[in-house]
């Protein structure tokens, strides 16, 4: 063993283009892998983590308090690891008058304390509720800024069936088991309908199934019917899967092109590494070298460099993932705990050392059969005549000579040729998509911004004692003059929101009367189909809306608005509605009289450069009795998927260009005896690297142009998949968003790609000395 | 003088193709004989060292060497028999070019399974007798021929091997330097040191042989005994 560790520790401490080459590739594609699969984890697993840290409950079961007791379910622990409860849970009619948050039916459960052995809730701000007439209320987790800044810091009481509740505290149950949480007493105060247990069981829990059989075991000893209704942990596991599935089809192509790109960068380095060094493997064998030893050798040779490349790619990897992460999945509750997991650490440092044993496999059993005596008089009279055909074409051409000896080289060796435009194919497909996605998502969140407005503001009414703000006076008139009026302001749009009856729907209809610049604040320019309303009896329906319904425009709906029976026909689909209780209809302003003062929304859009926060604190100095917020953050997806993607791509691009670094490398390694003679005949170091970076920008060229329609159809492939899993719907103009200049400069890209690997080897072949070279061949 | 054979060629034939570069050749060399080889461009002198060597494989016909059936082993064994029972020189040299001077002679004993310093010393050993003791921590790229040749004689001496096969050895040298390693090989051949030497020059082949194989066209054309001068 010791004859082959020296001879591959020689190797690679003197071929130190090789070794830099081979362990960079293994660097860039090590951190490519680990930032994939720390995303990918980041969007699934938290759960989990999430679930186990919490010690979430396998079933969240709610009984009938008429017929059971509490001792009765607290005996009955058939199969039950550990329980949480019974906690008399009380279903109020929430009317709060801090803001739109908890309106309307609420899940409230009476619990002494926030631990216990299920359900261990986090607590993330404030205090766990200690007195009747306290609430702590149920949210995400929040950084202080955002939680300052957010509607929640509105919410100072609930108003729950009519007893105020003050707010002391926010906790967050993955498990989502309460809306919130009240002392014992104030739950049966509030005349608890059912009692809730959390169970966590022993044995299997793997299905919906088996957790409904592990219920009906615990049911067995209590009396029949006490059960009402039950939740298996499976249903809240896959809402959070589904945020994951929006990522999986972004990250499932980056995986695939990065993991392409490796296997053929790889295959080219070795396969290079190998070619060049028949004579290398002849000496070796001729001195006795087993075909087992020579290929231990080489396959030594390549593993050292990309193991320590993947020790680097890992730990760079981790360093770029980790702020990516902290940064954008806090604010999905599991911000605990989403650092890089161990097994994402285990897969960077050892995968792509695999992956590089294996792709150099191939061209080290081609090193094994070799026969010696080829091997070595291969070594000694290089291979020509493949190319010369194409060579004296090119040479009739007017042509600079360097130009068309440049553009002849890449036929003198076929199969490299052909591996380093598949990689300069791969790294254009890659850059191609990442602009299609990134301008797609950019255009969606400018939707997403443009619809929101850019300040949401909404009257609010402030009644009974310990209130430090009144409420606003205006009339919705005169709350729009004030926004239109306050420095800044662009667009202003009011509407008002109501719920009404639909003949012949089972469930009443929202609609927004909707008057100003609303309709000019993106809902209108998102239209899917049809055209915006124009009078009274059309409406604009959101794509969620008529999902749900079964609906579709041109269709009718006779509505009862203010006791009017009035029919109107969908005109239009759009993307989104407006903020509120979702998927609502737009209807142009009608004269409704008195109402609540909830029912009114503004929303704002500023002048390009307006200062958000001083508009905002204008409008609050001038009526205290208006909430107003920033709407303007661009969407989460957006900003993780473009950052993501950007690191994705330069990453694949720059593994591409070591490609074309390497290839130009080895032909300059096999050419060696070529180039001094073209200098010996007085060809210039400027030629050469001519004639270096000529060979390579051809194969640039026709990489992109190859690469763009591969880019274009992974985009057209995986956006709308993407937009699938969110379940939303995107105009047709998101996915339009190639333009010649865009496609040009995706061509560019292939061509500097190219350029920028070719340019280092050009530029050392063409200091090498000729003399070193006659009197080495 | 003893007769103890170590090489046996019986009706060796090797077809490249249609061609035939060798074609039929019987040949025997006993212990401590030296051999040349000689004959035009093309004629198969190069075929037939690799036969010898275990480096190629005949198309028909027996190769024995020290005893062993070559034309019947398997690439491993040819390896293990090449390493421990024969020393090859080339007309290139055919240095590796990762490692030193001095290491590349010390590698054909680390694969008989020295230790590296073992391997070392003995390596110096021939070094100095070699007269390139001077030369151990060059790499072969700042050699000169003569020198590089001179680590290839070592390299192939290492392990005392039963058989010293050259293949063209001052094919590549000035007349100086070429006139070093004939008494280099002259030298070794009086201390008992069998030799096969493939060669265009008759100089070197009258020199160092004791015995003469003229081929023509993949055949033995003449055998003679060779009066040193
Ligand atoms: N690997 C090979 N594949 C095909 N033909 C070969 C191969 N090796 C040798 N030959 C052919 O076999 C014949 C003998 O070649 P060989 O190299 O033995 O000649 P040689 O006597 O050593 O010539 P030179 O004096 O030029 O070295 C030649 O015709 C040659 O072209
Ligand atoms: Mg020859």
């Amino acid at each position: 063993m010791s004859a082959v560790w020296a001879t591959a520790r020689a190797a690679v401490r003197r071929r130190k283009l090789q070794t830099f080459v081979i362990g960079l590739v293994a660097l860039f594609c090590t951190a490519t892998v680990v930032v994939s699969l720390a995303l990918l984890d980041a969007m699934s697993a938290p759960f989990d983590r999430a679930f186990a840290q919490q010690r979430g409950p396998h079933a969240v079961a709610a009984y009938d308090p008429a017929k059971v007791t509490d001792a009765q379910l607290t005996a009955a622990r058939d199969g039950v690891a550990a329980v949480a409860g019974p906690f008399a849970q009380a279903t109020v009619e929430g009317t709060g008058t801090d803001g739109p948050m908890f309106q309307g039916p609420l899940a409230l459960t009476g619990r002494a304390d926030p631990g216990g052995e299920v359900d261990r809730l986090d607590l993330w701000r404030g205090r766990w509720v200690s007195a009747p007439g306290e609430i702590v209320l149920a949210a995400i987790p929040e950084d202080e800024t955002s939680f300052r800044l957010g509607p929640m810091s509105e919410v100072r009481t609930v108003t729950a069936d009519g007893v105020p509740l003050t707010v002391v505290g926010w906790a967050y149950s993955v498990s989502a088991t309460a809306d919130g949480w009240v002392t014992p007493e104030q739950a049966v105060a509030l005349k608890p309908s059912a009692v809730q247990m959390l169970y966590r069981f022993t044995g299997d829990v793997s299905t919906r199934e088996a957790v409904q059989q592990r219920l009906t075991g615990v049911a067995t000893g209590l009396p029949g019917g006490a059960l009402l209704a039950a939740q298996p942990y499976h249903v809240v596991k896959e809402e959070a899967a589904e945020t994951a599935g929006v990522y999986l089809p972004f990250l499932g192509t980056f995986g695939i092109l990065g993991l392409l790109v490796a296997v053929i960068i790889v295959g080219n380095v070795v396969s290079g590494a190998v070619i060049s060094g028949f004579r290398h493997i002849g000496v070796l064998k001729s001195l006795g070298f087993t075909p087992r030893q020579v290929v231990a050798v080489y396959l030594t040779m390549v593993t050292v460099p990309a193991s320590a490349g993947a020790v680097l790619g890992t730990a760079l990897g981790v360093a770029g993932a980790n702020p990516l992460l902290n940064e954008t999945f806090q604010g999905m509750g599991y911000g605990q705990d989403t650092g890089v997991q161990p097994w994402v650490w285990v897969a960077g440092l050892l995968g792509v050392p695999a992956l590089v044993l294996l792709a150099a496999l191939l061209p080290a059993l081609r090193a094994h059969r070799l026969s010696a005596a080829a091997a070595i008089s291969a070594g000694s009279a290089p291979r020509r005549g493949r190319g010369l055909r194409v060579q004296r074409a090119l040479g009739g051409t007017r042509l600079p000579r360097s130009v068309s000896l440049g553009l002849g080289l890449p036929f003198a060796r076929p199969g490299r040729t052909a591996l380093t435009l598949a990689s300069l194919l791969l790294g254009v497909t890659t850059v191609t998509f990442t602009a299609g996605l990134t301008d797609s998502l950019l255009e969606v969140s400018r939707i997403d911004a443009e619809a929101g407005g850019d300040v949401g503001v909404r009257p609010e009414r402030f009644e009974g004692p310990n209130r430090d703000r009144t409420s606003s006076t205006r009339t919705d008139q005169e709350v729009e003059a004030l926004l239109r009026s306050t420095p800044g302001a662009a667009k202003v749009g009011a509407s008002r929101g109501r719920t009404v009856p639909a003949l012949g729907q089972s469930e009443p209809v929202h609609v927004n009367f909707i008057r100003g610049d609303t309709a000019a604040m993106g809902y209108q320019k998102q239209l899917l189909e049809g055209r915006w309303l124009d009078g009274a009896d059309e409406v604009v329906a959101s794509a969620e809306l008529l999902n749900k319904r079964g609906l579709k425009v041109g269709d009718t709906l006779t509505l009862e608005i203010a006791e009017v029976r009035t029919t109107v026909t969908i005109v239009g689909e759009t993307v989104q509605g407006l903020p509120g209780p979702g998927a609502g209809l737009f209807a142009s302003w009608r004269d409704l009289g008195e109402g609540d003062p909830f029912e009114f929304y503004y929303q704002v859009e500023l002048a390009e450069g307006a200062d958000l926060e001083g508009y905002m604190a204008a409008v609050r100095a001038a009526d205290p009795g208006l909430t107003v917020w920033d709407n303007s953050d661009t969407t989460d997806v957006a900003v993780v998927v473009t950052g993501f993607s950007t690191v994705l791509a330069v990453l694949l691009a720059m593994v591409a260009a070591l490609g074309v670094l390497n290839t130009v490398a080895l032909n300059v390694q096999d050419r060696r005896r070529d180039l001094g003679m073209l200098k010996s005949i007085g060809m210039t170091p400027r030629q050469v690297i001519a004639m270096l970076i000529t060979s390579m920008a051809a194969l640039g060229v026709i990489g992109g142009l190859i690469g763009i329609p591969f880019g274009m159809a992974a985009h057209r492939l995986v956006v709308p998949l993407a937009a699938e899993a969110a379940k939303v719907t995107f105009p047709d103009y998101v996915m339009e968003i190639w333009d010649p200049v865009t496609l040009l400069l995706m061509v560019v890209s292939g061509v500097l790609i190219a350029i920028v690997g070719a340019l280092l080897p050009a530029r050392s072949a063409a200091r090498l000395s000729i003399a070193r070279v006659l009197h080495n061949e | 003088m003893t007769t103890e054979t170590v090489v046996r060629l019986d009706e060796v034939r090797k077809e490249y193709g249609e061609t035939a570069a060798l074609d039929g050749v019987s040949l025997t060399i006993r212990r401590g004989e030296a051999v040349a080889v000689m004959g035009p461009s093309g004629c198969g002198k190069s075929t037939l060292l690799n036969m010898i060597a275990g480096l190629d494989r005949p198309t028909a016909g027996e190769v024995h060497v020290h005893g062993e059936r070559l034309d019947l082993m398997n690439e491993t064994k040819l390896a293990l028999f090449r390493r421990h029972h024969l020393g090859m020189i080339f007309q290139f040299f055919n240095l590796l070019d990762d490692l030193s001077a001095l290491d590349n002679v010390a590698l054909a004993a680390q694969l008989t399974g020295s230790s590296a310093a073992t391997a070392r010393r003995r390596a110096l050993e021939l070094f100095d007798e070699l007269g390139i003791a001077g030369r151990r921590d060059v790499y072969p790229a700042a050699l000169s021929g003569g020198e590089r040749q001179r680590v290839a004689v070592a390299r192939a001496l290492m392990n005392r091997p039963a058989l010293l096969l050259a293949d063209e050895p001052t094919g590549a040298l000035d007349s100086k330097a070429g006139e070093q390693v004939m008494d280099l090989l002259i030298d070794l051949n009086q201390i008992g040191q069998t030799l096969l030497i493939v060669t265009h020059d008759e100089r070197l082949a009258h020199r160092c042989a004791s015995r003469l194989v003229e081929l023509a066209d993949g055949r033995i054309a003449r055998e003679s005994t060779l009066d040193r001068v």
